[in-house]
């Protein structure tokens, strides 16, 4: 659907937050929308193999790699120090980068440097096997939602956080589970309320970086959007393993040849050319 | 080292300017200063957790007329590191005239690494030395579109005056 308004020009100035790959790269998975928890064993086993297994050089998460995230001091016991160790692993081999989701924002600069992972900003221009593709999570970009923006601008507003840390853990995942509004299951999807990323936010975006092709996730819709000419949006999977609904997981993979949704990956691909 | 204090709606952001390692960046600067470009102007571009950006816009968003564009001094050993002060430009390296912008972080892929136009960087002149604490409330603003430009601060963040201190 053709934008209504005018796109605003590309400024001058910097242009957003940059990442890019080394030249040797051949393929990065992009994945997000996991919402990984204590109760999704399935869930937790395909990443864990998925990141084991897979060959491509990274790893980014856009982000709801966790259902909730209420401080680093979770990932000291528990579901979370297992993800922890798993990260930490993981990041031995490859690269791994993560970009914080709405339910997720709270994961701090602790957890990232003990487990290995950088820190991606949303949203983040990469540059790879000489493309520009814009990440990013995707809810900054559901400007029609304007509770949910009041509530976002909030919640990542730094003395509110302060606050919160200061919250025994204890208090903090029943705050968490409270504000998600239910016993802590993910929440199916609910019609009549979705509002999608604005078509209008989402080529500014792209103009900014000058780039043609936006990758995000948060809206649980994967599919493929042609904002115009020379710009495309693409919707990452969510993954849903442990719930009654249809089984999903999916990973985007990005190489020279573009974007493909491959499986998550359970075994090596490269077999040895010789058992020993 | 020259100071220059920009006096804004949220406070004084007092920068020290470096005519050493960016002497013909700092020299448009002062000319911009002493001229009263940057009077009445905004912080039209602010973007949490990477910049601040202003020096080109009325409130209201009209640009203001700015003079011939300047050399790109990014090779001078400066880094994009927090609180810096950097000439904002378009892609052509060498197009820096009178917008500059405040560092929010340490924006290591803003630093020179070639004189290639993918490599030639955003050229640090100056640091913020008191009014760090007015850059992090400015950095913090509600920002939307506002007349064709992403990024905007919904309510104006305007510098008032900037005046040569020493």
């Amino acid at each position: 659907m053709a934008a209504s308004r005018p796109v605003p020009t590309p400024p001058d100035g910097p242009p957003m937050p940059t990442f890019a790959a080394p030249a040797d790269w051949r393929a990065i998975d992009l994945i997000s929308d996991l919402h990984l928890a204590e109760n999704t064993p399935s869930g937790f086993d395909a990443w864990a193999s998925h990141l084991r297994h897979t060959s491509a050089d990274a790893v980014f998460v856009l982000g709801d790699l966790f259902d909730a995230w209420v401080g680093d001091d979770m990932a000291e016991s528990g579901f979370e120090a297992r993800c922890a160790e798993v990260l930490s692993a993981a990041s031995k081999r490859i690269t791994l980068a993560f970009m914080p989701g709405n339910r997720d924002f709270m994961v701090g600069d602790t957890m990232l440097a003990s487990t290995g992972v950088a820190r991606l900003a949303d949203p983040t221009l990469v540059t790879a096997f000489g493309q520009r593709v814009v990440l990013a999570h995707g809810d900054g970009l559901c400007i029609g939602d304007v509770a949910y923006q009041r509530y976002r601008r909030f919640v990542h507003w730094p003395s509110a956080q302060r606050v919160f840390n200061a919250l025994p853990l204890a208090v903090r995942r029943r705050i968490g589970t409270a504000l998600r509004g239910h016993s802590g299951r993910r929440e199916p999807r609910m019609e009549g309320r979705f509002i999608d990323v604005d078509a209008d936010a989402a080529l500014a975006l792209l103009r900014n970086a000058r780039a043609p092709t936006l990758v995000h996730g948060h809206t649980h819709a994967p599919r493929s959007h042609v904002l115009s000419p020379d710009a495309t949006r693409l919707v990452l999977s969510d993954w849903e393993l442990d719930g009654s609904s249809v089984p999903r997981a999916e990973v985007m993979r990005w190489t020279a040849a573009g974007f493909e949704r491959i499986a998550p990956q359970t075994k090596s691909t490269f077999a040895p050319a010789c058992a020993s | 080292m020259k100071q220059v204090d920009l006096e804004t709606s949220h406070g004084t952001i007092r920068v020290e300017l470096d005519d050493v390692k960016a002497p013909e960046t700092v020299k448009n600067f002062l000319t911009n200063v002493e001229n009263g470009h940057f009077d009445n102007t905004v912080f039209h571009r602010v973007i949490k957790g990477f910049m601040v950006q202003g020096g080109g816009f009325e409130p209201g968003m009209t640009q203001k007329p700015t003079g011939s564009t300047i050399q790109n001094e990014a090779n001078n050993g400066l880094k994009n590191d927090r609180y810096t002060l950097a000439m904002a430009r378009t892609s052509a390296p060498h197009s820096a005239t009178a917008q500059f912008f405040i560092n929010a972080a340490d924006n290591e892929f803003l630093n020179f690494k070639s004189e290639t136009p993918q490599g030639w960087g955003y050229a640090v002149f100056g640091r913020v030395i008191s009014g760090q604490d007015i850059v992090d409330k400015v950095e913090q603003v509600r920002t939307g579109n506002k007349g064709g430009h992403a990024d905007v601060p919904l309510d104006d963040v305007t510098i008032t005056r900037a005046t040569v201190v020493s």
